[in-house]
């Protein structure tokens, strides 16, 4: 069968009259023209085109119509459209009351509707038809270009998708993000964004970005001649820029942005993420504040310092440190503390079994302790450290404070030397003073003894020149014995003293009272005292000091009769207070304290006699009590001596 | 202070090596008693040859009485007295410490090894004379003394 008969049998043409036949052969001719040409046409579509009439019934189909339903056209041709489009074709064919079938394809016709096609197999596929009426003898014939969209289906799916989740990703993304053209207006933008800037999405979309960051971004869009776009972008891309942002309300606030490129169909958009540094921004002035100041605190201590870390390591240190061990700083950082404190700092930061790190420090922190350090050179020197933990976010560093005790170490030991020379040189004062007073009483007492003998002997057997020159010796011989007496009395207080035991005061004083009996007597002294207590004393030397201070307060008297009190109360601090109070002749303040120093006398010899030992010894013994004498008095009025002894136990 | 019932001359040895402790304990007994004969030897070692009559001592009397210091050349005090206390017979001599020292551990030494008295000398010209004169009335006239004392 030729085309032109299937054609024909396809548009069911009836058979032709003589007639017409005879006409026809013209319009025959004609027609076989045009059916050419139409069949080319359909043919060469690239869509399935199916061509049926108003019944519903392919009259007409092409060669990609039978590919894409998989029949062969005859096994088609007058079959109801139904078997390869069940849906929605074959009812747009049909009119209804209200409009001619006509009427209801014009509403369609030139619209891409889609539809589902059905193959021979079953299998069915998305379709997108295109209707075109064809009027022709027959009627009315509908010609349908029927396109397979699976592929853009699926890709139209796809890209749903793909957007969707580009969508999702841009706004769950935690940064404002911007996508910019090259023109630098701002194509997309998410809900950060808006929130960052202030705006609403309306009214930046379409925008200059410089809107909303004033400077350096639009310019990175700029390609000039020497680079393309790209190449701009190229050079920024990854790198955190850091500018400034503006919001709606024109306040400005640093930002950090991230630009990538999106090659799109706009050609080549930006991608900018944007995030708000301010926070970020204070505290790393904060911090760098913060750090200045701690290294200004470092370098500023006196003292080295260094920060180890829990392992040992050195993490930091200061310029007193570098200068005290000779190190530059580079060459100790990291190291080892061990190689600058050999013992016992690596080890205070061991934790044990029994205790924890922070245990372990505790028990030395604040306390200094005596190392020593390790300079470059290898020399060592004497070290103090303190230290104090940090914590940080390594874990606990400790602060070492190091001081270099070299010169106090030199200083102790000096004091300690001259402590030492200086017990030693009293020690050896006092021995001198004790022998040389008793060596000095031997031969002295021969040259007192042998004037007096002279003196007893000859007295009135010489001339009156002899007579004076041996009294002159005698005096001298005993004054001189006095003096030794007294000096040999004051080195005994240091050097045979005895133990500090219970003591009665009062039986002190009665043996002082005894031993001054004879002084008493021929002053006519009248002597008085209140119930003295029992206190720590070397008994003898108590009896020495009531013997001197009572000695003094009859001796140094007005033409009268010398009242003599002693007195006894405790003090607030549980010690005795004694007072050895006189009516005598008194003493101008400024003597008080020189009245305590060795051979200090106020009077001339022949006013009263003494040597000026007497209260020098007084204060020797009531500072060996642990106390000191004091002295009140006025001239004329009298005086009064006060010293305090502890009280004992016993009563 | 004589005493019509001694009327034997009273031997007294005094051990003492300075020369004027020896003059003025000589002049002190001879204005207390004029019937004391006062021997003088200078050093412990003398002071044994003596009471042991030996040697240039052999003529020498057994004295009544020994004043001893106890700083001497040679053999000090201490050990004179211990070789007297020591001796059966010498031991019965009253001994006397005369001595400058007032040294506690000087007294109870002393008196460990039985001294008969210990006596410090006062400086004073008058103490010393005074005490001489009571070593003489309680040692030579009060106190009763063997009438002869036999050498051992």
């Amino acid at each position: 069968m030729n085309f032109n008969s299937r054609l024909h049998r396809a548009l069911q043409i009836p058979p032709l009259t003589i007639a017409e036949i005879v006409a026809s052969e013209v319009a025959e001719k004609h027609l076989a023209k045009m059916e050419g040409r139409y069949r080319g046409v359909l043919e060469a579509a690239p869509d399935a085109m199916v061509v049926v009439n108003q019944a519903g019934n392919i009259v007409l189909l092409n060669v990609q119509a039978e590919k894409q339903f998989g029949y062969h056209r005859d096994e088609l041709v007058g079959q109801q459209v139904t078997s390869i489009i069940p849906e929605g074709f074959a009812e747009r064919l049909i009119a209804d009351g209200t409009r001619s079938a006509a009427d209801a394809l014009a509403q369609q016709i030139g619209a891409g509707i889609e539809l589902s096609g059905r193959r021979k197999d079953g299998s069915e596929f998305p379709i997108e038809i295109m209707l075109s009426p064809l009027d022709s003898d027959d009627g009315i014939l509908i010609t349908a270009a029927i396109r397979n969209i699976s592929k853009r289906k699926a890709a139209e799916k796809h890209l749903a998708q793909m957007e969707g989740r580009y969508r999702g990703l841009l706004e769950a993304a935690p940064d404002a993000m911007v996508v910019v053209n090259q023109n630098g207006a701002i194509v997309l933008l998410n809900v950060q964004a808006e929130k960052q800037f202030g705006y609403h999405r309306d009214e930046l979309v379409g925008q200059q970005v410089v809107n909303i960051i004033p400077k350096g971004f639009a310019e990175r869009l700029i390609a000039d001649g020497t680079r393309s776009a790209a190449e701009a972008l190229a050079q920024r891309i990854g790198m955190g820029i850091e500018l400034s942002g503006r919001s709606k309300d024109g306040s400005e606030f640093p930002i950090e942005i991230m630009l990538s490129p999106l090659e799109s169909d706009e050609g080549i958009l930006v991608t900018a993420a944007i995030r708000n540094i301010s926070v970020r921004k204070d505290a790393e002035r904060h911090l760098a504040q913060m750090e200045g100041r701690y290294r200004g605190l470092l370098e500023a201590a006196p003292d080295a310092m260094v920060v180890v870390s829990q392992s040992g390591e050195i993490v930091l240190l200061n310029a007193q440190a570098e200068s005290q061990f000779g190190y530059r700083r580079d060459e100790l950082l990291g190291q080892q503390v061990k190689n600058i404190i050999p013992d016992g700092f690596a080890e205070r930061l061991v934790s044990d079994a029994l205790r924890s790190t922070a245990d372990a420090l505790a028990q030395q922190i604040g306390t200094g302790i005596e190392l020593v350090g390790r300079r470059k050179d290898g020399s060592a020197f004497p070290i103090e450290i303190m230290l104090s933990p940090l914590q940080s976010p390594e874990g606990i560093l400790v602060t070492a404070a190091i001081r270099n005790i070299t010169a106090r170490k030199k200083a102790d030991a000096l004091l300690l030397q001259k402590m030492d020379e200086l017990n030693r040189s009293n020690e050896e004062l006092e021995q001198f003073a004790y022998v040389a007073s008793h060596d000095l009483q031997e031969p002295l007492r021969m040259v007192a003894s042998y004037t007096q003998l002279l003196s007893r002997r000859y007295k009135g057997k010489l001339d009156a020149d002899g007579d004076e020159f041996i009294a002159f010796a005698v005096d001298g011989a005993r004054r001189m014995q006095r003096l030794i007496q007294d000096l040999l009395a004051f080195s005994r207080v240091g050097t045979k003293g005895r133990e500090l035991i219970d003591t009665s005061s009062e039986d002190a004083l009665d043996q002082a009272l005894i031993n001054l009996r004879g002084a008493i007597d021929d002053s006519g002294a009248l002597v008085t005292h209140d119930p003295l207590p029992n206190v720590k004393a070397d008994e003898m030397q108590l009896v020495q000091l009531f013997q001197n201070l009572l000695g003094n307060a009859i001796k140094y008297q007005n033409p009268g009769t010398p009242l003599v009190h002693i007195g006894a109360i405790r003090s607030v601090g549980g010690k005795w207070v004694f007072s050895v109070q006189d009516n005598g002749i008194g003493m101008d303040s400024k003597y008080f304290e020189k009245i305590f120093g060795m051979f200090q006398r106020l009077h001339g010899r022949e006013e009263f006699a003494g040597t000026g030992i007497g209260l020098a010894i007084c204060k020797k013994i009531v500072e060996r009590h642990g106390s000191s004498i004091t002295v009140e008095s006025k001239i004329g009025q009298g005086s009064v001596f006060r010293f305090a002894l502890v009280g004992s136990d016993r009563k | 202070m004589t005493n019509a019932v001694r009327e034997r001359t009273l031997e007294v040895l005094l051990v003492e090596d300075s020369p004027g402790d020896v003059r003025l304990t000589r002049e002190a007994f001879r204005d207390a008693n004029m019937h004391i004969r006062l021997h003088v030897v200078t050093d412990g070692v003398e002071a044994m040859t003596f009471l042991r009559q030996q040697q240039a001592h052999a003529e020498s009397p057994r004295p009544d009485l020994i004043l001893l210091d106890l700083n001497l050349p040679r053999m000090d005090g201490r050990e004179v007295l211990a070789h007297i206390k020591a001796d059966e017979v010498l031991r019965m001599i009253p001994t006397v410490i005369l001595t400058t020292s007032e040294s506690e551990a000087d007294i109870i030494s002393s008196y460990k090894l039985q001294a008969n008295c210990y006596l410090s000398k006062p400086v004073q010209l008058d103490a010393f004379e005074s005490l001489v004169r009571s070593i003489n009335d309680f040692w030579l006239i009060k106190v009763k003394l063997p009438q002869r004392i036999v050498a051992g």
